[in-house]
Formats: structure tokens, sequence, C-alpha cells
């Protein structure tokens, strides 16, 4: 499924508005996407996802049950029409309680990646920018020293000296995660550096400032967008690995990992307590991995 | 050391640059890529800078414009002295001496818009308000017969020629002086490349430019410049007039090139050396042979040749060589003299 | 067309449309292109108008999936590719058809050594002699013997050899040594020199014609180049946008350029002998997505007359072997 060595006229635009251009540019990108099935798949999935989870209140069957809630008469019910996933040991719906979970999930996601990738970005433009002076060497030994800690071991570390809370959950893992970006903007950004437009920028005249944000980092994206759709299934495994331990989003607010944790106790009774939360985790790491694909196509340049 | 004349816009005197690959036993290796080059263009002219991989002609250019700094030797623009990183010269000297590379597709940023492109040296060098900007970016695209829509376009979605017309356009935002062309048509066809040429030609009449033309296509060179300097491993071996050069071609290395053009028609056939036949690989700068660094390709070649490297001799008024079977030449015209 | 004998490739009105964003590009529209036993044709045309396509589609190797041919037939020695099996297919590609590529650094794998590369080439075609296994001393023989013929010094040392540590002149011979190690009837060469400095290019363009001399294989050289191709061929093919638009006898050819494209190229190729350069083609490529329904090359055409935007011309014969796909020619 690559693209083929085609003449380089796709369309003929003679319009000179913006706007038209903008859709234009829209409607190439989606057809890229798109070309394959499975990214259809996953960006489905993860749309839902994430739409279920903006409106849980509002969908789930028994929004209550994400809170403070009881029911021994009903605990521990087989999957049914009622209860979709069954009910938990004290009675609680299980497939709403996911649909919250996945709430922390998406915002634990979103918090670490809008603190971890324009950091590690950054770092990584300027040790590529000036490379071989004493600023790359300190910051890309200082990556390296945050990389040759086993990631889930430095996490945890974080998150137990810190009260056990989402916010420190998240915190921990943004500490352990720019190093990644720092690594894919660096390489990006040693090899543009002596690309012929970013020496012609040089050339005219243009400030570092510009040469690095204007004409380099607009072609580190690409790869740092897609790492970006890979990394939300990684971010969601590792906090659900420390909700499982206890160290994220506490009880009752549901995380997806705790409730694994919670129902691994109660196997093979209550086999369903584990088992859905744990699909749920398979599955939005299957959603944004297919799509994580399809964005990988979408960025491609060249056809224009 | 000698000033430029007045009417010399750029003179390279001694220009050496060296690049540093590494060691061995006997000490530091050198890329030697430019090795003792002179050179002067006088304004409004245009100067062709012919030669093959390893010649060292793009490095030329490149050191002119200031991406490397010299080894040795200096580069005087306008009767000053400029041998210096660009990071270290004056703003104006930027404005004044533009470049055009090779390939249009590495040329310009794929991520950016042409009216991002286009206005960059706009913003630096002419300091424009937002308005005038667009307009000013129209008149520059309108004088490389671009259409104004094409402001929006991105360079992945134009085909090769016209990126090179952006590229062109980019060069002249500044209202340089000198520009520097380096091989800027060797990637495009030659319907396209005809059209570009047409185009340079034009603006150098309109805007008072000077250029250095860098290319190894002879045949174009025939037609453009004013005078060829031909290089061989970072040295110059022979420079003339362009007409001079095909009716009367002098260092062995020059005839070898002429009869490797191929040609069309039989007018072009009878120009051609008749016995010249190309033979041997070309060395790398890293290993220079001793001597005339042409010597072992040469069908000419004497004793003398890979003992000890020519020197320059002026066999006429504007026409020099670099070769020992002209020496004699020299040797009796100083008899005859004295 | 006079003689019907000892023709080893006709392409006959072949169309290729490749699927993008909007539609289809169609690329080629008809192409016509016959080569004989041990003729040396000629390919020229812009970047973008084909070539390569027309080349990819007698190999078939253009991408899968991405293409369709809605219409055209290639036929190889009376059979059609586009109807062969993937076996006859191998076949051809192994012992028939050799193909060399324009950049010859990204032609060689790097991580193989020379002999390495050669040796599967001639393992390859040999199989299909049925030779089942064939000895690799025998192998290391001929991939040596191929690479002196293409005056490649110490081949024995060569074997051993890296792609990277040779330079473009010599990776560009290994590749012609590829494509001669075994017996073939058909080379395409694809700007075999484009990537070259031009003294060495001169090299390998007359290896490459000793060869096709010395062996009567026939060979197709597609080059933007017409200086080359009036050097090296007998019949020169001119395309345009996915369509030829005139074909003669190479010398016949510059002699009397007749399509007004063909007479615009001739003009706009400097000339050592001086002149000026000529003005050039106006216009460009027209867009494959939408192109123009009757002559592709209309729009950019001094002359003009309202059969020209209604349907495509077709292939006319003006003179002995001469053909032009013109209507203002046809009178």
């Amino acid at each position: 499924m690559r693209n083929s060595n085609q003449p380089n006229n796709s369309i003929d635009i003679s319009l000179v508005r913006p706007k038209s251009i903008f859709w234009l540019y829209l409607g190439k990108k989606w057809y890229k996407f798109s070309r394959n099935k499975l990214s259809i798949v996953g960006l489905v999935l993860v749309v839902g996802i994430i739409i279920s989870a903006i409106f849980a209140p509002w969908i789930t069957p028994y929004p209550e049950h994400a809170g403070s809630f009881v029911d021994f008469e009903n605990s521990g019910q087989l999957p049914s029409l009622q209860h979709l996933c069954g009910t938990d040991n004290i009675g609680r719906d299980i497939f709403s309680r996911i649909i919250f979970a996945f709430r922390g999930a998406l915002l634990m996601v979103s918090v670490v990646l809008s603190l971890a990738v324009p950091l590690g970005v950054f770092l990584g433009l300027i040790a590529g920018y000036f490379q071989n002076t004493r600023i790359d060497i300190v910051i890309m030994r200082i990556t390296d020293i945050f990389l040759s800690v086993p990631s889930l071991i430095l996490a945890l570390a974080v998150a137990s000296v810190l009260e056990p809370s989402l916010m420190n959950a998240m915190i921990a893992i943004s500490v352990m995660w720019w190093p990644r970006y720092t690594r894919v903007a660096y390489g990006m950004t040693c090899s543009l550096v002596n690309e012929y437009f970013v020496i012609a920028a040089d050339l005219m005249g243009a400030s570092k400032f510009h040469i690095l944000f204007r004409e380099i980092l607009p072609n580190c994206l690409s790869p740092v967008f897609t790492k970006m759709a890979l990394d939300v299934g990684w971010v969601i495994l590792v906090g659900a690995s420390l909700s499982f331990v206890g160290l994220g989003e506490q009880a009752p607010i549901p995380a997806l990992g705790q409730m694994v944790s919670d129902g691994a106790g109660y196997i093979p009774n209550l086999w369903w307590m584990a088992i859905f939360p744990a699909l749920a985790i398979v599955l939005t790491i299957l959603g944004f991995n297919l799509m994580g694909d399809g964005i990988r196509d979408m960025l491609e340049t060249g056809m224009g | 050391m000698k000033q430029a004349t007045n009417n010399e816009i750029l003179k390279i005197e001694k220009l050496k640059k060296y690049f540093h690959i590494g060691k061995d036993k006997k000490g530091p290796i050198y890329v030697r890529a430019v090795d003792g080059v002179d050179l002067n263009i006088k304004y409004g002219e245009t100067l062709g800078l012919v030669g093959e991989s390893g010649s060292g002609k793009s490095t030329v250019a490149f050191t002119i414009v200031g991406m490397y700094r010299p080894t040795s030797g200096q580069i005087l623009f306008k009767g000053k002295n400029i041998s210096l990183e660009a990071s270290k010269r004056p703003l104006s000297s930027k404005k004044e001496i533009q470049i055009v590379f090779q390939d249009p597709g590495s040329s310009l940023n794929p991520r950016q818009a042409i009216n991002q492109i286009l206005a960059l040296p706009l913003r630096i060098h002419a300091q424009m308000l937002k308005r005038q900007l667009r307009e000013k970016m129209i008149e520059l695209l309108e004088k490389m017969e671009l259409s104004p829509d094409y402001l929006y376009k991105s360079p992945s979605s134009i085909g090769g020629g016209e990126k090179q017309m952006v590229a062109i356009a980019r060069a002249l935002a500044s209202n340089p002086s000198l520009v520097l062309l380096d091989e800027p048509t060797s990637a495009l066809d030659v319907s396209v490349q005809a059209k570009i040429i047409n185009k340079l030609i034009d603006l150098q009449k309109e805007l008072h430019l000077t250029y250095l033309f860098i290319t190894h296509d002879l045949s174009l060179m025939r037609n453009v410049a004013n005078r060829i300097a031909i290089m061989y491993l970072g040295k110059i071996c022979e420079m003339a007039e362009a007409v001079t050069f095909f009716e009367k071609p002098l260092h062995p290395y020059t005839q070898m090139l002429i009869s490797s053009v191929p040609v069309i028609t039989e007018e072009e056939k009878n120009l051609k050396p008749k016995k010249i036949i190309s033979i041997g690989e070309i060395p790398s700068p890293v290993n220079i042979p001793l001597g005339c660094s042409f010597h072992q390709r040469c069908s000419y070649k004497m004793s003398i040749c890979s003992k000890v490297d020519p020197e320059i001799i002026k066999v006429s008024p504007g026409h020099i060589v670099r070769c020992h079977l002209f020496a004699k030449l020299e040797n009796k015209k100083q008899e005859r003299s004295d | 067309m006079q003689t019907k004998e000892n023709i080893l490739l006709n392409i006959k009105d072949l169309h290729v449309w490749y699927r993008v964003y909007g539609g289809y590009l169609k690329v080629l529209n008809g192409v016509h292109l016959m080569v004989r036993g041990s003729e040396r044709v000629a390919l020229v045309g812009e970047t973008g108008c084909g070539k390569t396509t027309t080349m990819k589609s007698i190999l078939q190797v253009l991408p899968p999936g991405d293409f369709q041919i809605p219409r055209g037939q290639i036929f190889y020695k009376g059979q059609d590719v586009l109807k062969m099996s993937f076996k006859e297919i191998q076949r051809l590609r192994s012992r028939e058809i050799a193909m060399i590529f324009q950049d010859p650094t990204t032609a060689l794998n790097p991580v193989f050594t020379i002999g390495t590369q050669i040796g599967d080439v001639i393992k390859y075609s040999a199989v299909f002699k049925d030779e089942e296994n064939v000895h690799h001393e025998r192998i290391k023989t001929l991939s040596i013997k191929a690479l002196k013929d293409v005056s490649l010094p110490d081949p024995e040392r060569m074997l051993i050899n890296y792609s990277f540590q040779l330079s473009g002149g010599m990776k560009q011979r290994v590749c012609i040594a590829m494509a001669i190690c075994s017996p073939r009837n058909l080379l395409i060469a694809d700007e075999p020199g484009t990537s070259l400095d031009v003294t060495i290019q001169d090299q390998i363009m007359r290896l490459l014609n000793g060869f096709v001399e010395k062996r009567k294989t026939s060979i197709i050289l597609i080059t933007h180049s017409l200086g080359v191709a009036k050097e090296m061929t007998d019949r020169t093919y001119v395309m345009y946008a996915g369509t030829i638009v005139e074909t003669a006898p190479t010398e016949v050819l510059f002699k009397n350029p007749v399509h007004p494209y063909t007479k615009g190229l001739i003009a706009s190729i400097p000339k050592i002998s001086g002149g000026g350069i000529a003005k050039g083609i106006p216009g460009k490529l027209p867009s494959y997505l939408d192109p123009p329904s009757g002559c592709r090359f209309q729009p950019r055409c001094e002359q003009e007359s309202p059969i020209c935007s209604e349907k495509p011309p077709q292939l006319f014969e003006i003179e002995k072997d001469h053909l032009v796909a013109c209507y203002l020619t046809q009178r």
C-alpha cells in the first residue's frame, strides 16, 4: 500500500483564496488516511471512546455507580441486558464504570502528552541545532540518563514518593515520557540542519528562532505526531499499571487498571469484573495504534 | 595584496578550502576541495564555472556566499574583504550576494507555503509591513511569470521548473547585485531549462545583475556566459572568453570535456576535437596525484607532468592555462623579449 | 510500418491510469512503440511524460493496486505480457529483458557485496534455464567475466567490494554488468548517464553501445537528452504527456522534425557552436487528472485547428517509416 512513483500534478488549483485550499488540503489528507481500512476502524474506536468519555454522565445507564455506591443485592450479576458487563462485588455496573474510567485515562493522556511532548521536542530541537556543543552534550546525556532507567520503575518511584492521586500519577508519567520525544526531535533536527532550505534561510540572515521554529520544527512534526498517536496506548497502559498497584486515581473513582486489580481477586467466580476492564484497555490501545498508522500515512509529503 | 579594480564586483585571490576528515600516520587528512583559485567577475557579466564532481566549483560558490570560511586566501566584494562565514558578515553583504541551489526540491521548505518562503527575505532585508509584503510578493511572482495563486501553494505540488522559479524569486527578493547559480537547471528538462535560462538573461539586463554560473553543461555555458573558467580537482585549468574556448581549447582536460558533449548538428560535430576520448576515473579530492592533478588521464603527458604542478600561464589577453605544454610558449615569449 | 518480421516488442495503444485522490491520473493515453531485433531505440521526453510508466508496464512492476490498464496490449515475441501468468513474467524478467536504472546508488543494495548481487542475477537466470543448481564456482567465473566485460579494473577484488566504496561511474558499470551477465534479448536503460559526470557518461554510453552492437541485443534508451539519442540510436520515439507524438529513424527525425513539440524540443537545446538559447516551449504538461480531450499538446501548440481539441490524433505515416500524431501535418 505504498504510494507509487506518480507524476506530481494531481490537482490543478487555480484558486487564490486560502480557504478553498484549506478544504482541498483536508480532503487530500483524508484520502491518504482512509486508504487503509484498518485506520478507519481505529478512528471509529477512538472517536467512540472519546465521545463516550465526554458524555459519560448522560449516556451511561448507571452514572451514579461511578461514585460511592453500594448495592449488595445486585452484586455479582452476570453480564445481561441490564448490566452489559455485569456488576462487581459491591453491585456497581461495570459498563458504566468503564466509561467513566475512560475519562481519567483520556485526561491522563492529554495532560501527560501536553507536558512531555513540548518539553521533549523543544529540548531535542535545541540539542540538535547546537550539535557537538556543550548544550547538546548536556541535554542528550540527561536524556540518556532518563532513558536508561526502566520507565515503569521510574514512574513508580516518583508516584510513590508523592501522595497517590491522579495528578501525581500524571506528573510521574510525564517525567519519564519527555526523553523519548527529545530523541526523535534530536534525530530529525540533526539531519534537517544540513538541508538546503535551512542553509538558505541562514544565509538569508534569518534569526535562530526562525530557523528552529519556522524551518526545522514543521518538518519534525510528522514523526512526532505519529509517535503521539501510538504513545496514547502506552500512556494508558502505564497509567493502568500505576493504578493497578494503587498509585493513581483513588477509589471510588474508577480507573481501568484498578478495576482489573480489584477483579483479579475474584477470578474465576466473577470473571467479568477483571476481563471487561482489561478488554477495554486492549480496545483503547488497539484503536489508537490503528489510527496512528493512518496518521503516519496522512502526514507523508511527496505527492502534494 | 592586490586591490580590486573599480569594475570588478568580486575578486577571489588564492582561495583555498580544505575539509579536515581525519588522520593517518602521516598527519591530518584533508579534502582539498578548493586548492588555490584566483577569479574576478566584472559588473554585469556572467562568469561560467565549469567542472565535474570533485572539481570544487560548488565549494567556491559556497565559500563566496558564506556557508564556509576560507582556509586561506581572500574574497573581495565591491572592494571589501568578506572572507568570513555568513554569521560573521554584515547584513548588507547577505543582502547583496544571493545563491540559487541545484536541487529545487531541497532548497524550498516542503512544509511552508510559497508566501512564507518569499516573505523571509522581504522581512529581513526590506522591512515591510504586512500589506506591502503581499503586493511585493505578487510582483516577484509576476516577474517570474507565475500567477498570484502560487502564493498559497506548497513546493510539493508544483513542478521542478516552477520550484526553481520560486527559488530565483526568493533570491531576487532582497535586491542583490551578485547572484550565484549552482547548476540551476541540471535537474530539469531541456525545454524547462530554456525557459529558465531566458528568464535569467532577461532579469540580468533588467536588474543589472552579475552572475556566477556554475554548471557541467558546456553547451549551455557557450550560450550564456561571457567568460568561462574550467576547474579540475580544486584548481582552475583554463579560463577564457566563451567563444575562444570552443574555437581554441588549449588544456587537455578542456578538450576531453568538449569531446564528451553529445551533440546534434554537423556544425557542432566539426567543432569537437577529433581524437580525444575520455579515459579513466576522476580521482577523489582526498588523493590528489602529485604534480599536475590531471596527468593520469592526459593523452599529452610528459615526464615533468607527474612531478611538478604547472603554473598559470597567460597565453593571450584574457586567456590563461595551467599546463606544462604551454610553458614552452611562455619561455619562447620571454626569450624573444630579452 | 513495413518490416513485420523480427518484431521483438510491440506496445499497442497502451493506456495506464493511476488511482489518486480526486480520481484517476490518466497518464498513458495510447502508447504505440515497436522494437525489432538488434535495434537501438530511443524514447525521448520530459520528466513526467510517462516514459518510466511505459517501461514499468513492460516488466509488470507497476505498484500493485494503485493502477489500472483499461486498454492496450504489450506483445513480446508475439505474446501479450499483460495476460501472462506470474511464472511467465518471472521468466521474462530473468531471461529476456533486463533493466538498467537511472541512479546506480539506489539500484545497488548497500548491505550486500557486489559479488553477491551479480551472483544472484546469474543464479536466478540460470534456474529458468532448467539447470537446477548452478555450482557456485561457475557463478563466480561468470561474475568475473561480466565485470571484465564492463572494463572494471581488478574484477576479483570487485566481488568483495560494497557499493558505497565505488564511484558513480563504477556503480553504473556494475549495474550494466548485472544486466548483461546472461544473454538477453532486450535491454531497457532508464537515463543511464544522467546522474554521472559528462566524461564518465560518455564512457558508459560507448560501453553500452559496444555491447549492443557486439551481441545484437535490442535496447530501449530512455533519455531526456536528444544529443545522446542522436549519437546512440537507430530509431527515436518522442513522447509527450503519455502519447507518442512522433517517431522516425534517428537521422530522419533530426533532419526533418515535423511535430511542433519535437521541433520546439530540438530548438531548445543549446549548441556548442553558439546561437543563444531558444525561447523554449510555453506552458507546461497538462494535468493528468483532467487531461485535454483532444490532442494533449494542443494547449501549448502555436498552431491550431478546431479538430485538435476534439479527439486525440493518431500516428500517421507522412513519409517512409516516419510517423507523426498531428492533424496539421496530415494534409
